[in-house]
């Protein structure tokens, strides 16, 4: 009896059980991988346009403040201001003038200078400083 | 048994017509009916979104900014993605300025495409949408849009312009140079999730907006400062119909400040009238009176029909002829041509214009530039008014001597009076030194040789005693430096033919320093309510033309002329 049943038992085939098994998986596995990197990539382009948003706002942002301080700083804003005496032009005493480069004395080019702040030696030969100095 | 396999049998063709149904449909979709479908999923999730260019700025010659645009943005309301309007009325309605009730009103739409506001600030719309997120609603979207700002208000409208509410140069620089400007917007095709937002994964064709360039002009915002404060002085001073100041450098043509009264704010174009609009330097023609009388002499000397001795007999101030009187406020018997020109006399300006041929003398009014467009690119220049020899009467030729029956513009005189002082030149107005960044600061050609430039010297010298204490223009006179010039006061043409009495535009045209002259000035006063013994353009415009010219020599810090310097040096040193 014991005899004819094994005869009629089927076989696992646990090569083949185990193929498959492990096709399934590297088929799952793949799809699973896929849904993921497909979820990656739509994350990262919502991270790339809220970035692009912030970008773009901060652009806007930069380009108002500086609308706003060309307007401050226009020569028609600074003149009402100067008008109603909020500023006030002063002249720049000789003293608190520190020079970068040193002045270019009026021999060196031949040109005499209106703006001329230092000595003598600036003013062409012969010419009496107060003239120039107005 | 036969019964089950029957019903079986049932089941299985039931199924399997409900799955060929299944499949005839799935076919029918996706592949009868593709474009269809793909169409309509189109048109609800595909979008061409427009990227904006930016415009470009207007700058001067040394960079300050003169127009530039302010982002701001325009709210707009999908109706279909609105649950609880009430609610994002609430939320919104701070933001916007508005009503809560009204917006509420608003929103009540089923309509996916509504404008609730224009110009909102970029910093209170996205505000707005931070409020939006955080209370959970949606239905609001952002436009992006800008306007156009002339930080400096009334300061050289008339050379900007001004750009119409979709962004469309309109007048000035704004509308010559539109398309520089302008740039080219570009688009990128997106698809959108049911929130609205943008599926970035999905982005499809993409172009690149186009930026518009920056404008650089040859204005010198410094020296425009000074005319625009000089004008308004003569304004508020003289309360005239109209004022004109240009400078200019001669030797390249290039303009370095033009103001024009009465004047507009370009921010506020819609209340601006439309005469307060008008560029008057280049679309008014006026007869410019003896500011002309340099084309007749510069003319008859070129042509040798007289010359530094020529002593022409000036009638002691009453000449008859043609029926008609020319007079001469300064009586005088004979004078050169240096003397005609700095006592300005009529008499002697229309000998000489007798003495040269029609057809010549007509050649020369038009090489000055005189009768035809100087081509300043800025619209709505006229040509002024020539008549050819074939239209004149006996009159013409001797009025036109001394600006009358000739009409100019002031930028045409302003051209005309640099031929005499850079050598002989006619220059080209040049108002724009660069387009674009990439683009190279060309040097200017001259438009034609005019006179000689003996000639040329000879005129500038006489220029030159018209600005001293025994010629018309002594308050002309700028510290420091020497000035040459010429005064114009023309009396006024009525719509009715002939002139008005007692209403003048007055003029001064002149540059400085005589030998190396680098600023050409013009100033005009129209119609100045003055007494006609007052109204003259050696008391009017020269004295405006010298604080012009006094403040600018400085801005620039041109060298004193060796001349004054002598002279000052001089009367130091008497005791």
């Amino acid at each position: 009896m014991s005899g004819n049943r094994r005869r009629t038992t089927n076989a696992i085939e646990v090569n083949f059980l185990t193929r498959m098994i492990v096709t399934v998986f590297l088929i799952g596995i793949t799809g699973l991988f896929f849904v993921y990197l497909k979820n990656q990539q739509h994350a990262v382009g919502n991270q790339a346009r809220v970035l692009e948003t912030q970008i773009h706002e901060a652009e806007c942002k930069n380009e108002s403040l500086q609308e706003k301080i060309t307007s401050m700083t226009s020569r028609g804003m600074l003149q009402r201001r100067l008008d109603e005496g909020y500023i006030r032009l002063e002249a720049i005493r000789d003293t608190a003038i520190a020079r970068v480069t040193p002045p270019v004395p009026a021999e060196a080019d031949g040109v005499l200078r209106t703006a001329s702040r230092d000595t003598d030696t600036q003013f062409g030969p012969g010419v009496p400083q107060r003239v120039l100095k107005r | 048994m036969k019964g089950v396999s029957g019903r079986i049998g049932v089941v299985c063709a039931l199924l399997v017509l409900i799955f060929t149904g299944f499949a005839w449909r799935l076919i029918n979709v996706q592949v009868l009916q593709h474009d269809h479908f793909s169409e309509i999923a189109a048109e609800k999730h595909l979008f061409r979104k427009v990227i904006h260019a930016r415009r470009g700025r207007i700058l001067d010659r040394n960079g300050e900014e003169l127009a530039v645009n302010i982002p701001i943005r325009t709210v707009t309301a999908d109706g279909t993605h609105i649950k609880d309007p009430s609610a994002l009325a609430k939320v919104a309605a701070p933001f916007l300025e508005m009503p809560e009730k009204e917006l509420a009103v608003k929103l009540s739409t089923k309509d996916p495409y509504v404008v609730v506001r224009k110009e909102v600030s970029e910093e209170k719309a996205q505000a707005m949408i931070r409020a939006m997120e955080e209370a959970k609603l949606r239905g609001l979207y952002l436009e992006e849009s800008s306007i156009r700002s002339y930080p400096n208000g009334e300061m050289l409208c008339h050379v900007l312009g001004y750009v119409d509410h979709t962004g469309r140069g309109i007048d000035g620089v704004e509308k010559v140079f539109d398309t520089e400007l302008a740039g080219h917007e570009g688009f990128r095709r997106i698809e959108r999730d049911r929130k609205g937002l943008e599926i970035v994964v999905y982005r499809g064709q993409e172009q690149l907006p186009e930026q518009g360039s920056d404008i650089r002009l040859t204005i010198d915002m410094g020296l425009q400062a000074i005319v625009e404060k000089e004008v308004d002085e003569a304004w508020k001073t003289y309360h005239p119909a109209g004022a004109t100041a240009i400078l200019a450098d001669p030797n390249t043509g290039e303009i370095l400040a033009l103001a024009c009264r009465p004047n507009f704010d370009p921010n506020k174009f819609n209340e601006a009238k439309q005469d307060d609009m008008r560029n008057r330097a280049i679309t008014d023609m006026y007869e410019p009176g003896s500011t002309f009388k340099i084309v007749v002499a510069a003319a008859a000397l070129n042509e040798g029909i007289v010359d530094e001795k020529t002593r022409i007999y000036c009638e002691n101030g009453l000449f008859q002829y043609g029926g008609k009187t020319i007079k001469d406020h300064h009586k005088a018997g004979d004078m050169g041509v240096e003397e005609i020109l700095q006592f300005s006399s009529n008499i002697g300006s229309a000998k000489m214009s007798l003495r040269m041929k029609d057809e010549d003398y007509y050649g020369y009014v038009r090489r000055f530039g005189f009768g035809e467009k100087t081509g300043i690119p800025l619209h709505g220049e006229i040509a002024g008014l020539v008549n050819p020899p074939h239209r004149w009467d006996m009159l013409t030729k001797t009025r036109m001597a001394f600006g009358q029956s000739v009409s100019v513009t002031p930028i045409q005189m302003v051209m005309g009076m640099s031929v005499i002082a850079n050598g002989g030149k006619l220059m080209k107005p040049r108002l724009v030194l660069s387009k674009g960044e990439g683009s190279s600061i060309q040097q200017t050609e001259p438009v034609r040789e005019v006179i000689s430039g003996k000639t040329a010297k000879f005129v500038s010298s006489a220029l030159q005693k018209v600005v001293s204490q025994q010629g018309t223009a002594p308050q002309a006179k700028v510290d420091g430096y020497t000035v040459a010039g010429k005064t114009g006061t023309a009396q006024k043409i009525s719509p009715h033919g002939g002139y008005l009495d007692g209403r003048y535009i007055v003029s001064f045209a002149g540059y400085l320093p005589v030998e190396n002259p680098k600023l050409m000035g013009l100033v005009i006063v129209d119609d100045a309510k003055l007494g006609s013994a007052a109204n003259y353009g050696g008391l009017v415009a020269a004295p405006v033309f010298s604080k012009i010219g006094g403040r600018a020599a400085r801005y620039l810090d041109l060298p004193p002329s060796e001349a004054t310097v002598a002279q000052a040096a001089a009367s130091t040193e008497k005791p």
